[in-house]
């Protein structure tokens, strides 16, 4: 039986009078690949902003339900977002490096979390950038500028730029969309190396990527979560019909 | 909730403490402003002379009397029965302490005095109501001054022993008429000259010029004016405009004409750059709808462009009055610092803020009389600024409906 | 853009013309202003002075007395200490309305709700638009008096307040508002999803704010102090009012008088012809001189500091 990261009860949020997402119930495997789907505005990068609390910063978004986090308290007001954040690391649709060096980027959230001493973070940040699959690139320039780097860089810096904070969870919102083939295929390979010690949940607008890389696949559409499976069975046999109109790009 | 570190603390304190004292920077300006200065607003002072006219006159013949001044008493009010006179203790419009005639009896001896000044061809001149005493002498009898007040003035002059001699007095002075109408017609020269020249030089830019190397020069060279300090402006007036306004028009010296030019330089860019902001949101296709029903060139850009851009012209002309209300430097090495009642445009004179400048350069300094100064300054630069508001606003507004 | 390609009638080429003629006029003025005050302001250095010897440059430009000897007969003046004080109070002044301005806009683009920051970009708006006479103003009658009491209590000498201190206030809160105006517009303008991503990192909102918004906007941020300094620099009516007028220097205490090269030349505006009404054009170049080396270390250094990581 394998273990949940998150365990997501009847969540509903809403944008001012928009319900957003409705009634969601889903399970997040731990060390696996999840993939949502669904066409534009269904809600997939709005829950996925749930899981870090990332929609707390919309000032008219009211989330309400439940989202256990490692078998946690339900997460309500009070809730410590800072202490999630850490455990549960993002990377963004655009690669976003921060405009500083290669190794300041990387080390920029153990350094918020207090930590000084030179020799730590440079263990850190050689772990990150290994771990990342950028490491041999950049090994003789961190000092440079981190924009200096090709787009595919920039994002597996961004990567590794998370993991550096060794979370438990990283969520990946449409992590490939802005990238050449070639950059999006290492990436694909390197979401495949980290299953080993890490869950991933990541949205995609690709259903070829979703079939590649991910292990469970959910599908949403219009702020419901339609359905849930293993990425085997959504592909090969879904259960609705909308799934597999959605799937074979009938719509969408 | 985890406890936030005292770094964060800090940090956060910081930036609400600098904005508390952004806020409190600009509160305490209008406060000391209105505290200073707030208590001598008045009509009169708007109206009134800033320089006191001085009078000598001499009592030649002193008709005892005793004139019937009931009803006359009031605070700080003192009688002197035997001239039908009132004085009362007071402050002239610069907030000056002063003894003023408050009253006085049509058949008043004060009322026919020889006067004393030799190049004045009046050979009578008389007290009147509202006049300022500044001293009085007696034959044998110590001077009546000012510093002792008004009752002691009074006193002395109602002493039958003590025949008057002589009667210094003035009208009132410290009012700011000269300067608000140099301020005035400033405004007026100077947008007269720079409205059209920076609307011009904007359509220049904006419709017609090309787009090549020295083009871009020239605006750069018209956004480098921006970066020079006012008192260069200065310099230039006097080197360049003061000589050719000598030249071309009747003025002999320093004169408004040359001021308004170097205020007009000191706009050129603000006006340039807010008309050609107005022009680039003009909708190209509105040129294009125009050249294509035969229109011209000049008079698509006329007729068609100029007149959507007439809120950024609005913005630019109260911009404009702005910056000719609030500038001192050029205009100290323009027209000098001498403050003047009556006002010629062929002539010197002192601009609203040049006459804080001369009063406070003076000793001692009139900070009561400047603080209202400023106050009307701020009232106009806080209306201007809420129109540049209502222009804008209004003209998003036009522009959403249609 | 099409015109060049567009055929002009008469009329059109006839106003084309016209308005060229406006353009060249106005792009003129900055050099018109640079050759009437090179002009002007380089006769001391060429002609006797009606007797009084050419100023040396050298010793013009070092010296820390403005004028040696007395007024009318002697040449000897002196801008070097003048130059030192000017620089040094311009960038004094930036030590508080630097970090006050940044913090401000820092707070208006990312703290304050929507209706609070726009009142409050309209208070700053309004201080920008005060006229630098009506700050000198408040600073001899509200300021000047507090500093000679602060000077007091802690034992120093002080003219009335008059001084570094006086001058330093003054032009801090002169370039506020423009420092605030023009870091709230970089500020607001920083990429959310660089915010985002610090916040995902498990970083504060405040530990976000100051390490990523600001290092973010710190090419605007950097402009606002180089637009500072230039107007602190050239600013004269403020400055005379407070600075009590030093004829030597230079002075760096804070209680002590000082003087820059705008307030002299601003001094015994009753002269009007001689060396002594020369000279102040002399004193102009030099300003505009220290203005344009000031703007462009400046400008470099941003161009070094901003590329760094950009």
């Amino acid at each position: 039986m394998m273990t949940t990261v998150f365990n997501i009860e009847n969540l509903n949020l809403f944008y001012g009078d928009f319900h957003a997402l409705k009634n969601i119930d889903m399970v997040i495997y731990k060390n696996q690949v999840t993939a949502l789907i669904g066409p534009s505005g269904c809600g997939k990068s709005t829950f996925i902003r749930c899981l870090n609390r990332m929609n707390d910063l919309i000032p008219e978004a009211k989330m309400e339900g439940c989202v256990r986090f490692d078998g946690e308290e339900c997460q309500i007001g009070g809730y410590d977002v800072i202490g999630l954040r850490k455990r549960v690391g993002m990377v963004f649709q655009k690669p976003n490096p921060f405009p500083m060096s290669i190794f300041d980027n990387v080390a920029f959230g153990p350094r918020q979390q207090g930590i000084k001493q030179k020799e730590v973070l440079q263990g850190i940040v050689e772990k990150a950038l290994k771990q990342a699959a950028l490491y041999e690139e950049v090994k003789d320039r961190l000092t440079s500028s981190a924009l200096s780097l090709s787009g595919g860089q920039q994002q597996r810096l961004c990567i590794a730029r998370a993991l550096a904070l060794e979370p438990e969870v990283i969520l990946m919102d449409e992590p490939t969309s802005a990238l050449d083939p070639l950059a999006t295929q290492r990436i694909e390979s390197l979401i495949n190396d980290l299953k080993e010690d890490y869950t991933i949940v990541i949205v995609t607008h690709s259903m070829q990527q979703a079939a590649r890389i991910s292990d469970y696949t959910a599908f949403f559409y219009m702020g419901e979560l339609r359905e849930i499976d293993t990425t085997e069975k959504i592909f090969k046999a879904p259960r609705l019909k909308q799934t597999e109109d959605y799937i074979t790009g009938r719509f969408g | 909730m985890r406890k936030k570190p005292w770094r964060q603390v800090i940090l956060d304190g910081a930036t609400y403490l600098a904005t508390l004292l952004s806020v409190f920077a600009l509160g305490m300006i209008f406060f000391y402003v209105i505290r200073e200065g707030a208590h001598l607003l008045s009509f009169d002072l708007l109206r009134g002379d800033y320089h006191a006219r001085g009078f000598v006159g001499l009592v030649e013949e002193e008709t005892q009397g005793s004139f019937n001044l009931t009803g006359q008493q009031g605070e700080n009010r003192y009688l002197v029965e035997r001239l039908g006179l009132v004085l009362e203790q007071s402050f002239d419009l610069a907030g000056d302490g002063v003894i003023k005639v408050a009253y006085i009896d049509e058949a008043s001896p004060l009322r026919r005095l020889t006067n004393q000044d030799p190049t004045s061809e009046q050979s009578f001149i008389g007290l009147e109501t509202g006049a300022v005493l500044r001293r009085v002498s007696y034959v044998d009898h110590p001077t009546s001054l000012t510093s002792r007040g008004a009752a002691s003035m009074a006193r002395d002059m109602n002493d039958p022993d003590r025949a008057l001699r002589e009667v210094i007095f003035s009208t009132e002075g410290g009012g700011i008429r000269g300067s608000l109408i140099t301020t005035l017609y400033l405004i007026f020269i100077t947008l007269a000259i720079a409205l059209p020249f920076g609307v011009l030089t904007a359509i220049y830019f904006n419709e017609f010029a090309p787009i090549n190397r020295v083009t871009k020069a020239m605006r750069n060279f018209i956004e480098t004016l921006t970066g020079v300090p006012s008192i260069i402006y200065g310099l230039l007036g006097i080197t360049v405009f003061v000589p050719l306004t000598v030249r071309l028009t009747p003025a002999e010296n320093a004169n408004l004409i040359a001021g308004g030019l170097t205020l007009a330089v000191i706009l050129l860019p603000v006006i340039i750059r807010t008309t050609e902001e107005a022009l680039k949101v003009v909708s190209q296709d509105h040129r294009f709808a125009s050249l294509a029903l035969g229109a011209n060139k000049t008079q698509t850009t006329f007729k068609v462009v100029l007149p959507q851009a007439l809120p950024g012209i609005l913005t630019a002309t109260f911009l404009g009055i702005g910056r000719v209300i609030g500038e001192s430097a050029a205009l100290i090495f323009v027209l000098g610092a001498a403050i003047r009642d009556s006002v010629r445009i062929f002539e010197p004179s002192t601009s609203l803020a040049v006459h804080i400048w001369s009063m406070m350069t003076d000793e001692p300094a009139n900070i009561a009389l400047s603080s209202t100064i400023a106050l009307i300054i701020l009232l106009i630069v806080l209306t201007l600024n809420l129109a540049i508001k209502t222009t804008v606003w209004a003209f998003d507004w036009k522009g959403r409906r249609s | 853009m099409s015109q060049k390609h567009t055929a002009l009638s008469k009329i059109d080429a006839l106003t084309q013309r016209t308005l060229t003629i406006f353009g060249i006029v106005s792009a003129s003025f900055i050099l018109l202003i640079a050759f009437f005050i090179t002009i002007r302001g380089i006769i001391p250095f060429i002609t006797d002075n009606n007797g009084a010897g050419a100023v040396n440059v050298w010793l013009f430009l070092t010296e820390t007395v403005w004028l040696r000897g007395p007024t009318f007969v002697s040449s000897a003046y002196g801008v070097g200490f003048l130059i030192i004080q000017t620089l040094y109070l311009a960038f004094l002044s930036l030590f508080i309305s630097f970090p006050v301005g940044v913090l401000t806009a820092l707070f208006i683009a990312k703290i304050a709700p929507k209706r609070l920051a726009s009142v409050l970009r309209s208070i700053v708006e309004l201080m920008a638009s005060i006229p630098s006479i009506v700050y000198g103003l408040v600073g001899v009658g509200l300021f000047l008096p507090w500093i000679h009491a602060l000077a007091r209590a802690l034992g120093q000498q002080s003219a009335g307040g008059l001084g570094t201190l006086g001058v330093m206030i003054v032009l801090a809160l002169m370039s506020l508002p423009t420092i605030t105006a023009i870091s709230e517009v970089s500020i607001r303008s920083v990429d959310q999803s660089l915010e985002h991503a610090s916040l995902a990192l498990g970083a504060t909102p405040t530990q976000t704010r100051f390490k990523i918004t600001l290092l973010a906007a710190k090419s605007g941020i950097f402009s606002s102090a180089i637009l500072a300094i230039g107007r602190a620099l050239g600013e004269a009516t403020a400055v005379s009012l407070v600075a009590g007028n030093a004829r030597s220097g230079p002075n760096f205490g804070l209680f002590n008088i000082t003087s820059t090269l705008t307030s002299t030349m601003l001094e015994g505006m009753k002269e009007t012809v001689g060396i002594d009404y020369d000279i102040r054009f002399s004193v102009g170049i030099i300003l505009m001189i220290v203005i344009l080396i000031t703007n462009l270390i400046l400008n470099t250094l941003k161009k070094k500091v901003g590329n760094v990581h950009a």
